[in-house]
């Protein structure tokens, strides 16, 4: 377990790598640079510019000098917004995006676990097949929909009542939470309750299931201890691509909604070809999913035991 | 009735001798068949039992009217065709029928005066796994792949006797030692997946009979496991059921088994008992042709077979619109007008020993070399 533990860890070291490089052959080949937004009559601004940040140099050089930052932690500062180091970005962003993020993805999985496990039990019958649209629906409808929708609904719900229950649009409170987390987790919730479904359906009937029957075990030990246990494992297997499109899709979401998050200054930096925002944010974020990423699959080998072993 | 010693949980946990091996009267003759002995009351009486299944091709009558008695601490063997509806019975008494699709439309199955196909709890305990054990045909998907062997046996002992977990795991470690399992109380600790089969089979039938239960039913628990394996099962059982004293069911197709475990015998064809009596009856007395038919297609060494092996011809009918008549009688070697359009009575050969066919009735022509004549024919 140890030794596949640094296994995995060197191989995310190696992704992030590649992500940084691709990332930075990706910004360079785009035409411009952050410098020519700017209105630089003087061409000898522009150099002095170019020099301060090293453009001037050679491309592999620029490569390696980027690389030797980032090996310390050090982002670099951004281009567009003075003075402002992009570490501070992401440590001040970040906090909002993951919070929304993690409230997203324990809805999709509570949720994805749930109903999956309600329909299976209810196959064919009224629940099933109510939840089921729904699931399609889910999957189909793209987020900023729903998003746009939710807000819509709000807005009426509030004129109804006169007072604001929840809030359209921010960030700040539980309140401010609640609504733009349900619509980032929502497609991936019903992706999981379909998962979820078809795996407890197999469980359902098999022979283990069989064996705790005869045995006379009551019905929530048999649910929760043989049948929930046994399907929860191919959704695990799942959540770590789960919470990547949570937070990639989490860039519209926090658009929508205004909330102050991440995904507005990477979109942003995108726009404006700011050099060190835009690495400094995929990098990180790169880094981030990768780690969930093996994160998930450790948990995963804690809960089957045959993973465990190897 | 059994008596029922040590319900009380943790006071005695080394119980499992509680009863008297008096046994084997199977091996007492000297190939002469004494009279047997049957008045021993039924410990679990199965009476006219019907089951159904919906599917997609229209109702399949699995189980047509099947009755039988267990009697304490000896073995029955059920034994029949693939799809005669062995497991579908066993089933039905351990309430393990998928309802939908399967339906039990009659029958009774007694047990301390209980019909436990009505009731599955009875003061507040559900009798299966506490008074009924059941072990299946393949060990490597009957155990639960997430929980480790001790737990799984432990979680029998919780539940229905009130153990701590500590009381409860270290019961399970003496249980697996009972099954012959080496150093159980590092194998308690591992998953299913680190056993071999023939060790996983051992640790279900520490499993089934971690409670003590009156009656362990053993659904083709050997037919998954090689040949050497079988075997070693088989004596597990037979000496499990020696030092506790408890009944077993044991589903088979093996003619072979039957001969070495059974005190008595069911057959079974076309969701019917065709036949039913002692081990040496069914063996030397054979009264039914289906019965014969099987000892014929039975590889091993039979004294009383002069001939080589031959395997019954045909298929079992179809159990959507089973026949009117003697369920074998498209394949029956012997049959006769009568059997297509009438149900066999049940002919009673000795006492406890039946055939349902024709040719047991009195006014029967025909003799058919090698099967046995009833009394009453
Ligand atoms: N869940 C089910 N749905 C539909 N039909 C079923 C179901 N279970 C059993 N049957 C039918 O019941 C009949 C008897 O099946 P059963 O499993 O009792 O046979 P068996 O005697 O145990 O055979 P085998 O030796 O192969 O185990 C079969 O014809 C089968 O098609
Ligand atoms: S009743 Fe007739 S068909 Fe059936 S087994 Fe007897 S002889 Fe054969
Ligand atoms: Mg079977």
């Amino acid at each position: 377990m140890f030794r596949y533990t640094v296994k995995r860890l060197i191989q995310g070291v190696i992704t992030v790598w590649f992500i940084a490089t691709a990332t930075f052959i990706a910004m360079h080949s785009v035409p411009g640079d952050p410098l020519s937004g700017e209105r630089l009559t003087n061409e000898e601004i522009r150099a002095n510019l170019e020099a301060r940040y090293g453009l001037d140099r050679p491309l592999f050089e620029q490569y390696l000098i980027y690389m030797g930052n980032m090996t310390r932690g050090d982002f670099g500062i951004s281009f567009t917004q003075q003075n402002r180091r992009v570490n501070d970005i992401i440590r001040e962003h970040f906090p909002v995006s993951a919070t929304l993020g993690i409230l997203a993805v324990v809805f999709a999985a509570l949720g994805g676990i749930l109903w999956g496990a309600l329909t299976a039990l209810f196959r064919n019958r009224l629940p099933d097949v109510v939840i089921m649209f729904l699931v399609i629906l889910g999957i189909s409808v793209p987020s900023f929909v729903v998003a746009g929708l939710s807000q819509l609904g709000l807005t009426s719900l509030n004129a109804l009542f006169g007072v604001s229950i929840l809030p359209v649009a921010g960030w700040g409170t539980l309140l401010h939470m609640i609504v733009p987390s349900l619509v980032l987790g929502l497609g991936t919730m019903a992706f999981l309750t379909r998962l979820m479904r078809s795996s407890m359906l197999e469980i359902i009937n098999a022979d283990f299931v069989r064996t705790a029957r005869s045995k006379g075990l009551p019905p929530t030990r048999i649910f929760l201890k043989h049948q929930l246990r046994n399907a929860i494992l191919p959704v695990i297997t799942v959540l770590g691509p789960a919470i990547a499109a949570i937070t990639t899709g989490g860039f519209v979401v926090e658009l929508v909604f205004a909330i102050p998050g991440l995904g507005r200054y990477f979109v942003q930096a995108v726009q404006q070809l700011d050099y060190t925002v835009i690495m400094g944010t995929t990098v990180f974020y790169g880094a981030f999913l990768v780690f969930m990423v093996i994160l998930v699959d450790l948990v995963y080998g804690f809960i089957d035991p045959r993973v465990r072993l190897e | 009735m059994s008596e029922r010693t040590v319900r009380d949980g943790g006071a005695t946990p080394r119980s499992n001798l509680r009863r008297d091996a008096s046994r084997d009267p199977r091996h007492s003759g000297d190939g002469a068949i004494a009279p047997q002995r049957h008045d021993d009351p039924a410990l679990l009486a199965v009476d006219d039992l019907h089951v159904e299944f919906d599917t997609y091709g229209g109702v399949v009558k699995a189980v047509r009217g099947v009755s039988f008695s267990v009697r304490a601490g000896k073995t029955l063997a059920i034994v029949g065709e693939s799809g005669c509806g062995k497991s579908v019975t066993v089933q039905s008494i351990m309430g393990l029928i998928p309802m939908p699709p399967g339906r039990i439309t009659s029958g009774t199955a007694m047990l301390d005066g209980i019909d436990v196909i009505q009731q599955k709890v009875v003061e507040g305990e559900d009798i299966r796994g506490s008074r009924i054990g059941m072990i299946f045909q393949d060990p490597m998907s009957s155990m639960n792949p997430t929980m480790t062997v001790g737990d799984q046996i432990a979680e029998t002992l919780e539940v229905h006797r009130g153990y701590t977990r500590s009381q409860a795991a270290a019961r399970a470690v003496e249980l697996l030692g009972m099954t012959h399992i080496p150093e159980p109380a590092e194998r308690a600790k591992q998953y299913p997946f680190a056993f071999s089969g023939g060790m996983l089979q051992r640790a279900i039938i520490a499993m089934a009979i971690a409670c003590e239960p009156d009656i362990l039913i053993a659904d083709e628990p050997t037919t998954a496991l090689d040949v050497t394996i079988q075997a070693q099962i088989l004596d597990l059982l037979d000496e499990l059921q020696a030092t506790t004293g408890m009944a077993i069911i044991l589903i088979t197709h093996n003619l072979g088994v039957v001969a070495r475990l059974a005190d008595d015998v069911a057959v079974m064809y076309a969701g019917q008992i065709v036949e039913k009596g002692s081990s040496e009856e069914l063996f030397h007395q054979c009264a039914h042709p289906y019965t014969l038919g099987l000892r014929a297609a039975m590889p091993g060494n039979d004294p009383t077979r002069e001939q080589g092996l031959q395997a019954i011809e045909g298929t079992p009918p179809d159990m959507f619109d089973p026949p009117r008549g003697c369920s074998y009688f498209a394949r029956c070697p012997h049959a006769m007008r009568l059997c297509e359009a009438n149900l066999p009575e049940r002919f009673e050969v000795t006492p406890h020993h039946y055939s349902s066919c024709w040719l047991q009735h009195p006014a029967s022509p025909q003799e058919v070399p090698g099967l046995y004549r009833g009394a009453a024919a």
